[in-house]
């Protein structure tokens, strides 16, 4: 049986299609990321995955739970990690914890022990009886993922867990992560890093505007792309015209300028780059500064959609 | 069901943590009464509860007295020592039993006793005039007193007409006890009248003074013995504690709309509970909140004002109806709003509004008064039987005297959960 089945899912906020026409697969025990820029559709898509939205259309199977048909099963199998932070800032992380455990139908000492586990986890142990409202952000993110792991469910969704923190939480997050799937957990991963995605996953769909536009492997992804490089520049000076003279020039397969940045996909960055240089000094303008990158998601986001992926 | 209770159990622990709540759950109800008693009592005598300033009464008696009260001193063993009415009057005011309330001065000259009060020696001047006795013996006689008081004083002379109008009310008694025996005996010797007075007199004096007529509603008058200021502190705790349970309602049942803001509502979501139960939950711990609050407000104010609130079973059912109606009062206040942003609007407007024109005829009554016309416009809002509950539950009204109240008041609740459920449902599940 599939972890996650999802076919065809649609929705729409008057006239903003949040999602349109979404399918993908995730296996038992993988951790699988959509990865998408601010506004993809990817918390719509997590939250009818988890039963909070309705969809207007498709279904999904979670453990071959239908959405539609058993939403209760659904709920039971899955852990949920809200993209913001929802806790009760006035209550401690070990009352919250037990609280959220209860709602999981746990109890009595299975409830104790396991509460005390999930701090040990989340290395609040030292702070359990202190109120969620005095910790850090970062704090309150492990507490928010603790939640989730109460039950010890088969599948947890954690929708971009690591906005907003410093990198420690940000490593310490993504170790559990691992840990998760190390322990046979599936993961359905949200995040607009493509580093995250990289890391992470063994699975990979890129979401934009509603739609899934890719998915595969890390590899498979980056093959879409052949074996072109990415170069970023910055000028001296904003150039239109040079702008064009490069779209011209041989082995560039895309421009993108945006935030005084110039982002290139080109075949070979070997034999491409002193034809750029060439150009800007035709054009009487100085490139300050040059990085070039093999092909990544970042590279394939560029190529399917002709933006950049930014944070 | 476990479920139900941790969500409720979970927003009662929640309620009492937020000092501005427990502020305005407990501290404000529990601080203005006590303001009151500081402006209108002290509390230097703790065996007698609260005490008023000693009131100074000033009496001219200028009863001369009529056949039958001098002969009765003597035909009674022990009798008073009284040879008219207005000695009486004067030695009911003299008794020990009023000496924490009030001071009494006698004078001759009428004259002179109203200038006391009018240089604020004393609070009230009371003038019995020559024909008092002769008035009361006549049987179609009215026994007319002179009441002066300082306009500026409210409770003292309420103290003062209040034991007066026990005693009259007693001398009512005492006519129609005199007629009787007249009848009876068929003989209207002077002698007998002054004996059946005396004794008559001496009965009622044996249940003790009562001050419950400032009590203005009090439907029932066999409880025993209040300080008047006891009981005003009783009705000002009363009106708070009422005040205060809706105030809680509205603000616990806001906590449905806060946790969807706060997106820990749409996460209970996503756990194996049925959303049914989330919100039943919900909407316990909101009554449980209520519940607490109104039942330590109760036992404090007795504790700390010693208010009576009337007989176990009537204050029972007053509070059972009080918490159900607050609590589904608060429900539907909220299920109407979109968001909490809306919520100054029942705080500032609906509930305030509503519950001051409920309890309405408690302010009335401090003053001592009952108007007919503001009951019933109390009695349009929900609130208004609720206070006309617990008004009459510290009148030592009896189960059957509230329970037209009690009945209006769960009609008006179950409209409340009613709307309440079926929005909120509507909204979540
Ligand atoms: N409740 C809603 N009402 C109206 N529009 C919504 C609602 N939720 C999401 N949208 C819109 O749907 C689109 C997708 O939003 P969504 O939150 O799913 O994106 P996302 O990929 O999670 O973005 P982010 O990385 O910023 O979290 C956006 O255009 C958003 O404005
Ligand atoms: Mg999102």
């Amino acid at each position: 049986m599939k972890a996650i089945e999802v076919t065809n899912l649609h929705k729409a906020f008057g006239e903003t299609r949040a999602v349109i026409g979404v399918n993908f697969t995730v296996e038992q025990g993988e951790i699988f990321s959509l990865l998408g820029p601010n506004g993809a559709g990817k918390t719509t898509t997590i939250s009818m995955l988890s039963c909070l939205l309705r969809p207007d259309d498709g279904d999904a199977l979670i453990l071959g739970h239908s959405l539609r048909k058993d939403p209760m099963g659904v709920k039971s199998v899955l852990g949920v990690v809200p993209q913001e932070i929802a806790l009760y800032d006035d209550l401690s992380a070990s009352e919250n914890l037990t609280f959220w455990g209860k709602m999981y139908g746990l109890r009595g000492a299975a409830l104790k022990a396991r509460v005390n586990e999930v701090l040990e986890i989340i290395g609040l142990t030292d702070r359990a009886r202190d109120r969620i409202k005095k910790y850090s952000g970062g704090m309150k993110r492990r507490v928010n993922i603790g939640v989730a792991l109460l039950h010890k469910p088969k599948i947890i969704y954690m929708d971009e867990p690591t906005v907003g923190i410093d990198p420690q939480s940000r490593r310490s997050i993504l170790d559990s992560v691992l840990a998760l799937k190390s322990e046979g957990t599936t993961v359905l991963y949200t995040t607009h890093y493509m580093e995250e995605a990289q890391e992470l996953s063994d699975h990979i769909a890129i979401m934009d505007h509603g739609k899934l536009i890719a998915a595969g492997t890390h590899n498979e992804l980056v093959r879409i792309v052949g074996e072109a490089d990415r170069i970023t520049l910055s000028l001296n000076a904003e150039s239109a015209r040079l702008i064009e003279a490069w779209k011209r020039t041989r082995g560039v397969q895309q421009v993108d300028a945006e935030d005084g940045n110039l982002t290139l996909l080109v075949d070979d960055s070997n034999q491409v780059l002193p034809r750029l240089f060439e150009a800007a000094a035709a054009s009487d303008v100085r490139i300050t500064s040059v990085d070039i990158q093999e092909p990544d998601l970042e590279v394939v986001f560029l190529h399917l959609t002709g933006r950049a992926l930014r944070d | 069901m476990n479920k139900i209770f941790a969500v409720a159990l979970k927003d009662l622990t929640r309620s009492f943590r937020s000092a501005f709540a427990l502020i305005f759950m407990f501290a404000i109800p529990l601080l203005v009464p006590l303001l009151f008693l500081v402006m209108f009592g002290n509390l230097a005598d703790e065996e007698q509860g609260f005490e008023l300033p000693v009131t100074q009464v000033v009496v001219v008696n200028l009863d001369e007295g009529g056949a039958g009260f001098e002969q009765a001193m003597t035909n009674l063993p022990g009798g008073m020592e009284t040879d008219s009415l207005g000695a009486l009057v004067v030695r009911v005011l003299q008794s020990p039993d009023f000496g924490d309330l009030i001071a009494v001065r006698l004078e001759t000259e009428p004259a002179t006793a109203r200038s006391l009060v009018d240089n604020q020696e004393a609070g009230v001047a009371i003038i019995i005039p020559a024909d008092f006795s002769a008035q009361y013996a006549a049987f179609d006689g009215q026994a007319v007193l002179e009441f002066y008081q300082d306009p500026t004083l409210t409770i003292g002379p309420g103290v003062v007409k209040s034991i007066l109008n026990q005693f009259m009310d007693g001398l009512s008694g005492a006519r129609i006890a005199v007629t009787v025996s007249l009848a009876r005996l068929e003989a209207n010797d002077p002698a007998v009248i002054g004996q059946v007075i005396e004794a008559y007199m001496a009965a009622q004096q044996q249940d003790g003074p009562s001050a419950a007529r400032l009590d203005v509603r009090t439907p029932v008058q066999d409880g025993p013995a209040r300080s008047p200021v006891l009981v005003i502190v009783g009705m000002v705790m009363g009106a708070m504690l009422l005040f205060y349970a809706y105030y809680t309602g509205v603000a616990t049942g806001q906590g449905i709309l806060q946790e969807d803001e706060q997106l820990t509502l749409p996460r209970l979501f996503t756990t194996p509970t049925p959303p049914a139960s989330i919100l039943i939950g919900k909407f316990l711990g909101v009554l449980l909140t209520v519940t607490v609050q109104v039942i330590v407000l109760l036992i404090a104010a007795r504790l700390i004002f010693r208010v009576d609130w009337g007989s176990p079973e009537a204050i029972a059912m007053t509070i059972v109806c009080v918490i159900l109606n607050a609590s589904a009062f608060g429900i539907f206040l909220n299920s109407l709003l979109k968001s909490t942003r809306q919520g100054g609007v029942l705080f500032g407007g609906v509930l305030t509004v509503t519950t001051w024109i409920g309890l309405l005829p408690i302010f009335v009554g401090f003053a001592g008064g009952s108007n007919p016309m503001i009951d019933s416009i109390s009695l349009s809002m929900p609130q208004g039987w609720i206070g006309r509950m617990l008004l009459d539950s510290i009148a030592n009204a009896s189960l059957g005297q509230i329970a037209l109240s009690g009945a209006v008041s769960l009609a008006w609740t179950a409209l409340f959960f009613t709307i309440g459920i079926w929005r909120f449902g509507r909204r979540y599940v």
